[in-house]
């Protein structure tokens, strides 16, 4: 008889019927009501939030630990041919870096030349990732930091190598980053070359799309996609990703372009949620917000 | 005591699908872990179980899900519970016997989410959705139903007195 079920109290016919009920209410409640009952359903679980992060953050600490023995005993294996491709790789570098020192150099004259004045109060909050997405259907993950060290929701989400994402959710101690490659998620980009603004959403293939480009840009494969700042949540010229296709839209209007994104969502490890995008000083006062340029420099 | 087993349960399922589990994703699709113990639960144990449990492991992916709030614990409380109604004209419980109640309630819940994360979006991503995330997810979670199925056939369940 193993796995055979003992009829109990809960089996009644009673508790069955008041359960549907409370299920069928709930349906209801939430296909009519759908900004009240999640607001209700907030204020449920916010506290329980800071509870529940506590086995989240020790289970993350054991998939950390996991994950570094087996990339070790991974790296073990090509060890030596991986030396002599970082050897050739460090020449490569080398060369190149004494190329952009030349053009940093060349470019810190002019910049004080046209007195631009460098934004340093970019202020970031380095976060870890202790889990990821809870479905298939959104493409997020959870971060160890919250509100109690300044995040809010709509800021943006970074690494060194460009855009990752955007806080959705953020509880005392952790918070939830909806990712670039989520249909869900748009940010106002910028091509780098030739400053033609677009927005940039992902796609349910896990790619990056950058839509209503004007139709006369000269937008090519290769192209660096960076932010526009026009949006909150990310200063100006941050790396989106690289043109991998350029596309006509349906109706001919615009043109649109696949990106690949320059972060690889299922390689994060920790990233910069940018508390501050730009400075006090730098922003436009309100009279002036839609009128004020930005430093523009055009190269056709 | 049972309800600190589920307690107990639902914390360390939802801790361990976040964390440990989000590197399993053959065909780049992760199982709903989740979904696939609410609804056996209700399966082997009666629907108002599944519903409690699913309504709670629902509730926690809630909590750190960057879809809208409520959408988890509706189709996770209603899978754990349609699957246990289904069992209750079941006569054969052996672990295969749990692929069709789960891929349906997975596929159910998956709909849910396609209409809801997908609408206005435009055709082809709808249909890209439905088959390349929707299906082959139902047929995953069946499968995962099943290899859970028969390790819980390994003791036996009853239902509790109170």
């Amino acid at each position: 008889m193993r796995g055979r079920v003992r009829p109990g109290v809960f089996w009644g016919a009673g508790v069955i019927r008041v359960s549907v009920a409370i299920l069928v209410i709930a349906v209801v409640a939430f296909a009519l009501l759908p900004q009240q009952s999640q607001f209700l359903f907030h204020m449920l679980g916010e506290p329980l939030a800071d509870l529940v992060a506590v086995p989240v953050k020790g289970m993350a600490t054991v998939d950390r630990t996991l994950r570094e023995w087996w990339m070790q005993y991974i790296a073990l294996q090509g060890l030596s041919q991986q030396n002599r491709q970082l050897r050739e790789t460090v020449r490569q570098l080398n060369g190149e870096v004494n190329r952009l020192r030349e053009q940093a150099y060349r470019a810190e004259r002019l910049a004080s030349l046209l007195a631009f004045q460098e934004d340093k109060s970019v202020r970031t909050v380095a976060a870890k990732v202790i889990g990821r997405s809870v479905s298939n259907w959104y493409q997020g993950v959870i971060l160890d930091k919250g509100e109690d060290d300044g995040i809010q929701e709509q800021m943006g989400v970074m690494t060194p190598a460009g855009v990752a994402g955007r806080i959705v959710r953020a509880s005392m101690s952790t918070s939830i980053a909806l990712l670039t490659t989520d249909p869900n998620l748009v940010i106002a980009g910028m091509i780098q070359r030739t400053r033609d603004e677009g927005m940039v959403q992902g796609t349910s293939q896990e790619l990056v799309r950058m839509k209503y480009l004007p139709p006369l840009s000269s937008v090519k494969t290769g192209d660096a996609v960076v932010t526009s700042g026009l949006t909150g949540g990310f200063p100006r010229g941050v790396l989106i990703g690289e043109v991998s296709r350029v596309e006509e839209s349906d109706d001919g209007l615009f043109r649109a372009a696949q990106i690949v994104p320059a972060v690889q969502s299922r390689h994060l490890d920790e990233v910069l949620v940018v508390v501050s995008p730009r400075s006090p000083e730098a922003m436009p006062s309100p009279d002036h917000a839609l009128i004020a340029p930005g430093p523009r420099n055009p190269t056709p | 005591m049972k309800i600190s087993a589920y307690t107990l349960l639902t914390l360390f399922l939802f801790s361990f699908q976040v964390t440990l589990l989000s590197s399993f994703n053959p065909f780049g699709i992760q199982p709903d872990f989740c979904l696939v113990i609410a609804c056996l639960i209700g399966f082997r144990v009666g629907p108002v179980h599944g519903l409690i449990v699913g309504f709670g492991l629902g509730f926690l992916q809630d909590l750190f899900s960057a879809g809208p709030f409520g959408l988890h614990t509706l189709t996770k409380a209603g899978a754990g519970f349609l699957a246990g109604v289904f069992a209750r004209h079941l006569s054969n419980r052996r672990p295969h016997a749990a692929f069709v109640p789960v891929m349906a309630c997975s596929g159910l819940s998956a709909m849910v989410f396609l209409l809801w994360s997908r609408m206005g979006m435009g055709l082809g991503e709808m249909l890209y959705g439905f088959s390349h995330i929707l299906l082959p997810q139902a047929v995953l979670d069946g499968f995962v139903a099943i290899m859970v199925n028969w390790v819980f056939g390994r003791w036996p369940v009853e239902a509790p007195s109170s």
